[in-house]
């Protein structure tokens, strides 16, 4: 038997902040997260764009040292939004150790920051010292490194899924988390993800003249998807969590619910590594609506993936076309914080639960004229106060890797799917 | 090095870097005050830095089975004992 799979906690960082409250007020008000890149005194002078979605807000990770000392930056985040998750929810210790509560947490790689560090002490001309290397660096820097800080910290000794898919990564999370549930392997899953600050990955879309240039003086202003001036992403960071149970043990536990994951789909392109794939993607979002048992026309809300690439926008704007027609509104969040990689999927899965509940949905920041090869969905104007009953929420990464989730207001009163 | 002063170095190193406090010379370091295999290899660092020399491969494999300061500092006047 299939069971209902809701929500009953939800935290985010990103370059829009790090509160409920901050989020809300700088989508309501159109407020970018977009600023002058950090400098590394790496990379960043080699760098053609100069922009990035920075975190401002200087947080204190202040876990026990017993904890920290495993962390790099990426779990540090990650830690912080399960722990306020976890808070939200109201799960205790005794549940989170109970083997029937688990964690699908990744990251694009491990932690970076200290990979960076490592590598320098290898290749330093004045030190050949391996011992440069501390014994909890590979802790810190594999790529399963922010899961299991999770199931450290917090005691959860379930299944743990950690599935590093670039632009995927936390949809996937998510999405196997949501199965994990749904069919009665695990009761609850910590789904999400984490991406920190790291000028190679910028490199990486710079290098393939991916990034925005031509905004490096009004950062704000960049990205711009579906917009006809849009040159190209912004690399941001953030982490992003949610806490996924099934519905019958969270109603007993008279938990708080913010909304019901009712569908899921993932699937590949079986191509081109970088370039999105029309076919691959219009499949997915067909697939995610065929997972939920819904129609096109009960969608409300997309929340596009949007990177505001130059081909990635037109391809997602007619696969869009291809399944929605151009009925559901159209917003690409991205435009907000730049794409948080890793975080993007749970990021824009909780931004679109905080519209759900509040009932406004924004518009796409910086689209000022829509390209005429995106104009066929139906892109929101202006901040509208309007219902979402369901949303979509779809993403699509590198190694052509597209995801698809399906969200649903939940009704107390709804007794069936 | 006097054996106090190795012993007085060790417990400061201890608290200040692992954040744990009010470390008794006989304490069983990992039961009373959650020192794991990390900690060691930290630890070890240290006395390196303190014999201002290597550790041999058997004398860290000998290390992984101290549990106390005491015993900690036992191996490192052996460890210089033999160096001397």
């Amino acid at each position: 038997m299939e069971r209902r799979v809701v929500i009953t906690g939800c935290s985010a960082i990103t370059p829009i902040g790090c509160s409920k409250a901050d989020i809300l007020e700088n989508l309501e008000k159109g407020i970018s997260g977009v600023g002058r890149i950090r400098d590394d005194e790496l990379l960043v002078e080699q760098l053609n764009t100069s922009v990035f979605g920075t975190v401002d807000e200087d947080l204190a990770y202040d876990f026990p040292r017993k904890f920290r000392k495993t962390m790099g930056p990426v779990s540090f985040s990650a830690c912080r939004v399960v722990e306020d998750v976890i808070r939200q929810s109201g799960l205790d210790k005794t549940s989170l150790s109970s083997g029937r509560v688990g964690v699908a947490f990744g990251s694009s790689h491990g932690s970076t920051a200290v990979l960076k560090r490592v590598y320098q002490a290898c290749f330093s001309a004045q030190s050949t010292d391996m011992f440069a290397i501390s014994a909890a660096d590979y802790l810190k820097s594999m790529v399963h490194t922010t899961a299991v800080n999770i199931t450290r910290m917090f005691g959860i000794t379930g299944r743990v899924i950690s599935s590093p898919s670039a632009c995927t990564t936390s949809s996937q999370s998510i999405g196997f988390g949501y199965e994990m549930i749904k069919f009665g392997v695990q009761d609850a899953m910590i789904c999400g993800g984490s991406e920190e600050y790291d000028t190679t990955t910028v490199a990486v879309f710079d290098n393939l003249l991916a990034c925005s240039t031509h905004y490096n003086d009004t950062p704000h202003k960049t990205p711009r998807p579906f917009d006809a001036d849009r040159d190209g992403l912004v690399v941001g960071e953030g982490a992003g969590a949610v806490m996924l149970e099934e519905l019958e043990s969270a109603r007993r536990r008279g938990a708080t619910i913010l909304g019901e994951v009712i569908g899921f789909a993932t699937n590949n392109n079986g191509g081109n590594l970088i370039m999105p794939d029309l076919a691959g993607v219009t499949q997915v979002l067909k697939m995610g609506l065929e997972n939920a048992k819904i129609s096109a026309d009960q969608i409300d809300f997309i929340s596009a993936h949007a990177t505001a690439t130059r081909i990635g926008d037109v391809i997602e704007a007619r696969s869009i076309n291809n399944v929605y027609g151009n009925n559901p509104w159209v917003s690409g969040l991205k435009s907000y914080m730049g794409h948080t990689i890793a975080a993007c999927g749970v990021i824009e899965t909780i931004l679109t639960l905080y519209m759900m509940e509040q009932g406004f949905i924004v518009p796409t920041l910086n689209l000022d004229q829509v390209d005429d090869r995106c104009a066929m969905v139906r892109h929101i104007p202006h901040l509208m106060e309007t219902e979402i009953r369901c949303a979509a929420v779809q993403n699509f990464a590198f190694g052509g890797i597209n995801t698809s989730l399906i969200l649903r207001q939940f009704s107390p009163q709804s007794s069936k799917q | 090095m006097e054996r106090k002063k190795i012993e007085s170095t060790i417990i400061d190193f201890i608290e200040t870097n692992f954040e744990m406090s009010d470390v008794g010379v006989d304490d069983d370091l990992n039961a009373v005050h959650g020192f794991d295999s990390i900690d060691a290899i930290e630890l070890l660092r240290e006395i390196e830095t303190l014999m201002d020399g290597k550790l041999t491969r058997d004398e860290e494999e000998a290390a992984m089975g101290i549990r106390t300061v005491r015993q900690i500092v036992d191996f490192i006047e052996k460890a210089m004992a033999d160096r001397a």
